[in-house]
C-alpha cells in the first residue's frame, strides 16, 4: 500500500529514531565497539530454480523459489543455463577449503563466528556443523538454499513453510533451536518480520540500517534488529562490485576507525558478514587477515556473537 | 543427499595430504586460452538462449569483438610467447582445436615447445550445455581425433568451450578417455569424481582470478598482477603442509596486449623465483595424481562419511 503523508514511516516494523536523540549505549565493559563477524554457509543448488534470468527448469523448484538476478553466478555473473558448474563449484570451494582458512584467520585474531546457516547445508554437511560447534559457535537460521530467497511471491503460508523448514533444520543439526535469522540475500517480504517472531526468532539481521541493534515492533515475540555492514558484505562490494581487495580491506578499516571513534560517545557495532567460497580464497582472505589485525590491534573492543550482542541489549532493556 | 555429488566432499583439512614430486610446495600450471569463434555464427537454433551468442552487441558478425579476439592470435600469443621463453615456463594450452586448422604457425609454434595440449572444445562460440548425449558422444571423439592427428597427442583433459558442460559431460569425457575436467573451481587441488567408466578427475581452473574476468570488471593489470602474487604467496605458505596448485589463466588478447604484458613477466618471474614449485602441466599434476593419490582418496572417502 502507497505511503500516506505523515510523521514516521509507512510500516509498522521499528519506530523512526535518528542516531544523535538516542540515550547513550553502553556494552559490557564500556567498549566502544562490539565487533561481530557472521559466516554465511549456504548451498548453491545444483537444478536451477525458475528464475527471470535463464536456464530455469520448470518443476524442479517450487515455484516461488527465486533466485536473485545477480547472484553469482560465476564470471559472467547472472546465472549460466543448467548446469552452472561455475556458481556451482566456486561455491563449493567454500566448504571444501575456503572456511577453514576463514576459521584460521579468525583464530589468529580472537574471533568467534557467528554461523548463518542454510538448511541445505545443515542437513548435508554434519562434519562441518560438528567441527563448528566443537570451537562454540553460535548458529543462526539462514533460508533454505542459496538459491531460493524470500521474496513477497510467496504466500503466507509457503512463507511460513519456508522459515520453519530453515529453523527446524538447524535445530536438529546443531541440538539448539537457532535464536538469530539470516536471509538468503537479505530476502523478506512484508510479512517476514511476523513470522519470524511467531516462529520465536528473537533477532534478525536483514535490515542493514543502523550502527546499534534496536527492538523491533512484531504482533508476537520479543524481536531486535542487529544491523549488519551491508556495504562492507564481501558479496555485494567484492563480487557484484569488484572492488579491489586492497581497497575493500581499506574500507573495513576505514569504516573502523571511525565507528570506534564515535564509540567514545554511545556504543556502535561492527557486523561483518562474510562468504567462506569468496573471503577464503587465497589472494581475499591475505586481505582480510590484514584488516582484522588493524581491528584487533585496538583497546575497547567487545568481540562477541550476534547472540550475544542482543542478549545484552534485551538485559539492558530490562527484560 | 545434495545433488550433484560429483565429487564428492572431503574437507581439505580431513583428507590425505598430497605430496607433489621434489616435496615442491606448489604446483604451477600456466594456461592460456588459444581461442577461435565463427565469423559467422550458426544462427541461433533456440536451445542456448544468450549463452549461444557470444556476439551480443549487434547481430553477427560484430567485427570489433571479432577482430579483438584476432589481435591475439595475430600479434599478442606471440608477444606472450617470448615472456613464457624468457622464464622458460612450459604451459597448458588451454586450444580451441579448431586453431590446429585454421592456423598452421600457431599449431607448429605450440608443438615446438612442447606445451600439454588441454582442448577446450574446437570453436569457442559451440557451447556443450543443451547437446544431445550422442552429439556430446561425438563431440569428444572429434576433440580426442583431432588432437591426435594434428599432434600426434593423445587427449587428457578438458576445460569445455567457455565452460559450456552438460549434465552429462564428465561421463561422457571419461568414457572418451579423458582423465581430467578442469571446469570445477572447487578446491585447491585436484579431486576424483564419479564417473560411470574409466576414471577422471577435477583440475581446478581458476574462475575467479582470471585475467579475462578482471579486464571485464574494469580492473587494473597492475591489480591483477598483484592479486596472482597474493594468491602464490597464500598457496605457497599453505603448501608446506599440504601440496596446492597455482593455477595461472590467461587470454592472448589481454594478457598479450602492449599495456599488460610486463605484468605477465612480474607474475612469472615473481613465481619462478621461488624454490619448491613444480612448474608443470595439468596433464603431468593429472598422471602424478591418479599414480599416487587417486586411489587413496576414493579409499579414504569410502571410510569417511562425510554426509551423515
Amino acid at each position: 500500500m502507497p505511503a500516506e503523508r505523515k510523521p514516521g514511516y509507512d510500516m509498522p516494523y521499528y519506530n523512526w529514531s535518528p542516531i544523535p536523540t538516542r540515550p547513550r549505549l553502553r556494552w559490557p565493559n564500556g567498549e566502544r565497539v562490539a565487533l561481530s563477524v557472521i559466516l554465511s554457509l549456504d548451498h548453491y543448488q545444483w537444478k536451477p530454480t525458475n528464475d527471470f534470468t535463464n536456464g530455469g527448469m520448470p518443476g524442479s523448484q517450487p515455484e516461488h523459489a527465486y533466485k536473485a538476478p545477480e547472484a553469482p553466478g560465476g564470471v559472467s555473473g547472472g546465472g549460466r543455463p543448467f548446469p552452472d558448474v561455475i556458481g556451482f563449484s566456486v561455491r563449493e570451494y567454500g566448504p571444501r577449503v575456503g572456511i577453514f582458512r576463514v576459521l584460521k584467520i579468525l583464530d589468529k585474531h580472537g574471533i568467534k563466528p557467528t554461523i548463518a546457516i542454510d538448511a541445505l547445508t545443515a542437513e548435508n554437511y554434519p562434519y562441518l556443523v560438528r567441527v563448528l560447534k566443537e570451537r562454540g559457535c553460535e548458529f543462526m537460521a539462514h533460508g533454505i538454499a542459496a538459491n531460493q530467497m524470500i521474496t513477497s511471491r510467496m504466500t503466507e503460508e509457503q512463507e511460513r513453510d519456508y522459515i520453519r523448514r530453515s529453523i527446524e533444520a538447524v535445530t536438529k543439526a546443531t541440538g539448539v533451536r537457532p535464536k538469530g535469522w539470516l536471509g538468503i540475500e537479505f530476502g523478506e517480504s512484508e510479512r517476514t518480520a511476523s513470522i519470524l517472531a511467531d516462529e520465536g526468532i528473537g533477532y534478525v539481521c536483514d535490515w542493514p540500517n543502523d550502527d546499534q541493534p534496536y527492538h523491533m515492533n512484531t504482533p508476537t515475540g520479543d524481536m531486535y534488529s542487529l544491523p549488519v555492514n551491508l556495504t562492507l558484505v564481501d558479496l555485494r562490494s567484492h563480487w557484484y562490485g569488484r572492488i579491489h581487495v586492497d581497497t575493500y580491506a581499506k574500507m573495513i578499516t576505514d569504516s573502523f576507525d571511525v565507528v570506534y571513534r564515535e564509540g567514545a560517545e554511545t556504543g556502535r557495532l561492527m557486523v561483518l558478514n562474510f562468504q567462506p567460497w569468496l573471503m577464503g580464497t587465497g589472494f581475499r582472505s591475505k586481505h582480510l587477515d590484514r584488516a582484522l589485525g588493524h581491528i584487533c590491534r585496538h583497546g575497547g573492543i567487545w568481540k562477541a556473537s550476534a547472540g550475544e550482542i542482543i542478549d545484552h541489549c534485551r538485559s539492558q532493556a530490562g527484560g | 543427499m545434495l545433488e550433484p555429488n560429483l565429487s564428492p566432499y572431503a574437507p581439505i583439512v580431513d583428507r590425505p595430504v598430497v605430496r607433489w614430486p621434489n616435496n615442491a610446495r606448489v604446483a604451477l600450471w600456466v594456461a592460456p586460452n588459444v581461442e577461435y569463434m565463427d565469423f559467422m555464427p550458426a544462427p541461433n537454433d533456440g536451445r542456448g538462449g544468450f549463452f549461444r551468442t557470444v556476439y551480443s552487441r549487434t547481430p553477427a558478425p560484430d567485427v570489433a569483438a571479432f577482430a579483438l579476439q584476432d589481435y591475439g592470435n595475430r600479434v599478442c600469443f606471440w608477444r606472450m610467447l617470448e615472456v613464457f621463453d624468457q622464464h622458460k615456463i612450459r604451459c597448458t594450452v588451454s586450444l580451441n582445436e579448431a586453431i590446429l586448422e585454421h592456423f598452421a604457425e600457431t599449431k607448429e609454434a605450440l608443438l615446438k615447445r612442447d606445451y600439454a595440449f588441454m582442448s577446450h572444445g574446437i570453436y569457442n562460440n559451440r557451447f556443450l550445455n543443451l547437446l544431445s548425449i550422442d552429439e556430446e558422444r561425438a563431440f569428444f571423439k572429434d576433440c580426442v581425433d583431432s588432437l591426435k592427428r594434428h599432434t600426434g597427442k593423445q587427449l587428457k583433459g578438458m576445460l569445455t568451450p567457455a565452460v559450456s558442460p552438460s549434465a552429462n559431460t564428465h561421463n561422457i569425457m571419461a568414457e572418451a578417455g579423458l582423465i581430467y575436467n578442469a571446469d570445477w573451481g572447487h578446491d585447491d587441488q585436484p579431486f576424483p569424481m564419479k564417473v560411470e567408466t574409466g576414471r577422471l578427475i577435477t583440475m581446478p581452473y581458476n574462475l575467479d582470478l582470471n585475467d579475462g574476468t578482471y579486464n571485464r570488471f574494469g580492473c587494473t593489470p597492475e591489480y591483477w598482477a598483484q592479486c596472482v602474487k597474493d594468491q602464490f604467496d597464500v598457496m605457497y605458505e599453505e603448501g608446506a603442509e599440504n601440496g596446492k596448485q597455482v593455477c595461472v589463466s590467461l587470454h592472448p588478447s589481454i594478457i598479450g596486449h602492449p599495456s599488460r604484458v610486463k605484468y605477465l613477466d612480474d607474475v612469472l618471474g615473481y613465481m619462478m623465483g621461488h624454490d619448491g614449485v613444480w612448474q608443470t602441466t595439468a596433464d603431468d599434476i593429472a598422471d602424478y595424481y591418479m599414480e599416487n593419490y587417486y586411489d587413496d582418496m576414493v579409499a579414504h572417502l569410502e571410510n569417511h562419511d562425510y554426509q551423515s
